[in-house]
């Protein structure tokens, strides 16, 4: 088993953390094999961000650290999805926040588009989770990583007093994407 | 041991600490400093030093004198800063030092692209200090490998007492992946031998019949003496063709002579293998993938992923690759290290495929060049 995953939106909304949390997730708390890279702009804001996660049950599996032709992908930013569309393969499954994504190129694609940042700001109280909300979708409806493998990173890597606020967000969209 | 999510760079700082690192002297640059900052913060908390100096000179000259107070030492650069550590690189073989320099590459010659990767250096590597010895030169292509091979390059520098250069790359260096993280206790750690002999018998540079000399450090009750010029057993200056001869092949065949038990290589699709794809350091991914697309359209295609580059292990490489028509060196640069595997596998077509790529030579590009070949 060989898969691509690519995290693709703009620098601010937490593209390289959620990225981190899932390739942690992933290496940390399942017998699978990740290569993870992270590409960014100079700029805090507003540049490219994009992770690249290469996940594989054996060790050689795990080679081109860059995605060529992604199984799985998530598209926070419409500027994002026009720049790396033509890196995601006939069949994957496409998350994008419908929030920022209007324009969705005619693929055969399975497309899962919910306004994550929309939903963070209203349900969580701010639109910089959007990127947890967006994880939960991805892994409740792929489960590529089981839901508390990703809460156990969570715990370990963000400073303790965002912990409940990133997994509220986390759990929002992770039934909806599993029922 | 625990599985832990971490870049190249980091695996190299756990391994180096894992290894019994405690003294580790720096000058920051770029794609290198992460290594710096995780021992900043945490080789202290395990009884290890840390010292910024004002240069990569004073750095290196700092390790080779805490490795003769018996501290394992470390330092870590790039192109530029490796540049300025060549004297005492040189330093270190005659005063047979043990030392680990991790060299990440990035884009040169000179600054070029500092934060972009490249394999350039990899023959200054081992050639670049003056004086015409070989030191082991270890490259990893992972996290995971860079984390072995820094274990690995503190037992050889300790066994052969002899710096070793790790060599990575701005790809692995910031690369994460997941690896297998030991304690100590959990690998094998080498120390370097120590005189069994009473401070007024011990000669710190007589080999006793072997190739490696028993080495005693400052403050343990032996007279030491670390001597840069021509020097006997005793350590004492001796301008004589009989000396120098006999201390040039005892430095010189102490490392060859140990090719084959450090050579290390990981290899796959090999039996039946009729075009193998011979790489290392992060090129070797590039080369791995561009494989397996050759198998997909029918060629038998393998992979060979060199990790220990020197010194070369010629019987070894020749064996390996014994079956094979053609042998396809992939690397980012002009070509550099086809030309060590090209005097070695000299009853084989072998074949230069040099892809200057500010990340990682693309798998197709890889693949499209090999086959104008077949």
């Amino acid at each position: 088993m060989r898969l691509e995953i690519l995290i693709a939106g703009r620098g601010g909304q937490g593209i390289l953390f959620l990225g981190h949390v899932l390739g942690k997730a992933i290496a940390e708390h399942t017998s699978l094999h990740v290569l993870g890279s992270e590409t960014y702009a100079a700029e805090t804001r507003g540049g490219d961000s994009r992770v690249d996660l290469v996940v594989a049950d054996r060790e050689e599996e795990a080679d081109f650290i860059k995605v060529m032709r992604a199984d799985i992908a998530l598209f926070m930013h419409q500027l994002q999805l026009d720049a790396y569309k033509d890196l995601v393969r006939d069949g994957a499954v496409v998350f994008l926040d419908s929030s920022n994504v209007t324009d969705v190129p005619q693929r055969s694609w399975r497309v899962y588009a919910e306004p994550y940042t929309d939903i963070a700001e209203r349900e969580v109280g701010t639109s910089r989770v959007a990127n947890m909300v967006a994880l939960g979708h991805l892994v409740g409806v792929t489960s590529v990583v089981p839901p508390e493998a990703i809460e156990s990173a969570i715990r370990e890597v963000v400073a303790r007093e965002w912990v409940d606020v990133n997994l509220r967000a986390f759990r929002h969209l992770l039934r909806k994407g599993s029922a | 041991m625990r599985y832990e999510y971490i870049t190249g760079n980091t695996a190299i700082a756990k391994a180096s600490i894992t290894a019994g690192l405690k003294f580790y002297a720096g000058y920051p640059i770029t794609p290198t400093s992460d290594i710096f900052e995780y021992l900043a913060r945490e080789l202290p908390k395990r009884g290890g030093h840390v010292v910024q100096f004002e240069d990569e000179i004073a750095s290196i000259n700092a390790a080779v004198g805490a490795s003769w107070a018996c501290a394992k030492s470390m330092t870590a650069t790039s192109g530029p800063g490796f540049s300025l550590m060549l004297e005492t690189l040189s330093l270190a073989v005659i005063t047979e030092t043990p030392l680990v320099v991790a060299y990440v590459m990035r884009t040169g010659p000179s600054t070029g692209v500092p934060t972009r990767s490249g394999q350039y250096d990899v023959l200054q590597a081992t050639y670049g200090f003056h004086g015409g010895l070989v030191i082991p030169v270890l490259a990893p292509s992972t996290p995971q490998e860079a984390y072995d091979l820094t274990v690995r390059a503190f037992n050889v520098s300790e066994e052969l007492r002899t710096p070793v250069v790790l060599l990575s790359d701005a790809v692995v260096a910031h690369t994460y992946g997941k690896v297998a993280v030991r304690e100590r206790g959990e690998v094998e750690v080498v120390d370097r031998g120590k005189p069994s002999v009473s401070p007024e018998a011990y000669r710190p540079y007589d080999p006793l019949g072997g190739l490696v000399p028993p080495m005693a450090c400052f403050g343990e009750g032996y007279n030491v003496l670390v001597e840069s010029l021509t020097h006997d057993e005793r350590g004492y200056y001796a301008p004589r063709t009989d000396i120098q001869r006999r201390l040039m092949w005892r430095l010189y065949r102490k490392v060859v002579e140990s090719s084959e038990k450090l050579f290390d290589y990981s290899a796959t699709h090999l039996d039946g293998c009729e075009h193998a794809l011979v790489s290392y350091g992060s090129t070797a991914l590039s080369a791995r993938a561009a494989a397996k697309l050759l198998r997909e359209e029918g060629f038998r295609a393998c992979s060979v992923t060199l990790r220990t580059l020197f010194p070369v292990y010629e019987e070894g490489v020749a064996g390996l690759l014994k079956g094979v028509e053609k042998v396809f060196v992939v690397e980012n640069n002009v070509g550099l290290y086809f030309r060590e595997l090209r005097g070695v596998l000299r009853d084989k077509e072998v074949v230069s495929v040099p892809l200057i790529d500010l990340d990682m030579p693309l798998p197709q590009e890889v693949a499209g060049v090999v086959k104008k070949w077949l």
